[in-house]
């Protein structure tokens, strides 16, 4: 490197879009049962939320469904507790995040392509990898607190 | 860009995150066992160097490494060697020792017990000590260290390495937006807007490298307004206020994650610590400009 460039960045370029959303499906609830239990069989104990997976005649542990808030929507999350009721693993099944609308214009970002750029622009491509402000995950991690709270009444 | 077809994408929460693993590897016989290894290898690192944790390192370090050299993993060795490096290539800037300024903004909680005295707040990472065999001492009572700047890097880093020892060789590592990517395949990272974290900024291409971004936090359950950076400033010890936010593009992401704050912090006189680590940054100032070093510019791509 030689230097910095510097950009400004006026909002009247900003030019509305249909408002995006990022979601992303890591697993489904069958799927994320089979991993932290495989070869178990289960039995619902409360519809579509806790089930109690059995191996060999005992009971391994169990299996719970839970969503709670991220920054704007849900995320969908699983907890399973061996027969004891500690927590063996958490995943996350789905995330979801909204964006404002705003595309900023191809003309501002051009911009930035400078002339040894090999790669080309891409526009309208998939969201897959975003980096910025750190999202928390307190409000899953209080989640899980929760499920932990009723754990010893699972049987 | 990794095919979606052929790849296996998971995520826990971890290092108080959610960390993202993407593996997109035909030749992997089974990419479960890769997986599950990784995340195993992330879980090492948020025990070794969690400040919340009392049996962590971290803590083990700052309960008594002034009283006496105290042994670590040889995990948590190599990050501290590499945080004094960055400590002294940044002229300070980088520095693990801000715990205490973090605490008395209760970003970190305070320790019981802690025979922590106010008016030794000044000790910085030069007075840590690295021994023969991972023991540390610190010749300051105190000192206390958080490597919260660091170690969120550290782990995605060994994530990639646990995937390559399966003979992944496609795949992304993310850990709330600290992420490396390894293979052949580049990837493209949209980076948030500060200004605005609903929008994204711009998409940076990365192909067998990592990328870090640190920013103002926010809480959007109690306000849009953005809150203070948890970035500490070493020689005002309060937190930085000339810049919004900054990604940094580097070999390794233990390094980007680092750099990520001396940028913040420094601005353009973070040049001498970038060229060291053959890194390349982008920034958000506080009146919202965007500045670059001239090496990334091929790498933008339009934000979605």
């Amino acid at each position: 490197m030689t230097g910095w460039i510097k950009w400004a960045a006026p909002a009247a370029v900003v030019i509305a879009g249909s408002p995006s959303a990022y979601a992303v499906q890591y697993l489904t609830i069958a799927q994320a049962r089979q991993q932290a239990f495989p070869g178990a069989t289960f039995s619902e104990i409360q519809a579509g939320r806790i089930w109690r997976a059995e191996s060999g005649g005992r009971v391994a542990g169990f299996f719970i469904f839970d969503r709670v808030i991220g920054k704007h929507l849900y995320i969908d999350y699983t907890v399973a507790l061996d027969a004891g009721g500690r927590v063996q693993r958490v995943d996350i099944l789905e995330y979801r995040e909204s964006y404002g609308g705003e595309i900023r214009s191809p003309s501002w970002l051009a911009q930035f392509v400078g002339k040894t750029s090999t790669s080309a622009l891409q526009v309208g491509s998939d969201i897959r990898n975003i980096s910025g402000a750190t999202l928390s995950s307190q409000h899953v991690t209080e989640g899980v607190k929760r499920i932990m709270a009723i754990a010893p009444r699972l049987k | 860009m990794l095919p979606a077809s052929n790849s296996v994408r998971r995520a826990r929460p971890l290092l108080g995150t959610f960390v993202e693993i993407t593996v997109a590897d035909r030749s992997a016989e089974d990419t479960n066992p890769a997986i599950e290894a990784a995340f195993a290898a992330v879980a090492h690192v948020h025990t070794l160097m969690s400040f919340h944790e009392a049996t962590s390192d971290v803590s083990r370090l700052n309960a008594s490494a002034s009283i006496a050299p105290v042994t670590v993993h040889p995990w948590t060795f190599h990050v501290l060697a590499h945080a004094l490096d960055l400590h002294t290539c940044s002229r300070g800037v980088f520095d693990i020792a801000v715990a205490p300024v973090l605490q008395a903004l209760r970003l970190l909680p305070t320790v019981e017990d802690d025979r922590f005295v106010p008016d030794e707040a000044a000790a910085t990472s030069a007075a840590i000590e690295l021994l023969s065999g991972c023991r540390v001492r610190f010749r300051h009572s105190g000192l206390r260290i958080d490597l919260g700047g660091i170690a969120k890097g550290f782990g995605v880093d060994r994530a990639i390495a646990a995937l390559r020892a399966y003979g992944v060789t496609q795949a992304l590592v993310n850990a709330g937006g600290d992420l490396a990517a390894i293979g052949p395949q580049p990837e493209t990272v949209h980076v948030r807007d500060p200004r605005d974290p609903s929008c994204l900024l711009l998409g940076l291409t990365i192909t067998n490298q990592a990328l870090a971004s640190s920013g103002k936090r926010r809480d959007p359950v109690r306000s849009t307004a953005p809150l203070d950076a948890a970035v500490i400033d070493p020689l005002t010890r309060s937190p930085v206020t000339t810049s919004m936010a900054a990604t940094v593009c580097a070999p390794t992401c233990m390094v980007a994650d680092a750099l990520t704050k001396v940028v913040m912090i420094a601005g353009t006189a973070a040049t001498p610590a970038l060229e060291h680590y053959r890194a390349s940054a982008l920034m958000v100032l506080a009146d919202g400009s965007v500045e670059m070093t001239d090496d990334l510019v091929g790498a933008v791509c339009l934000a979605a």
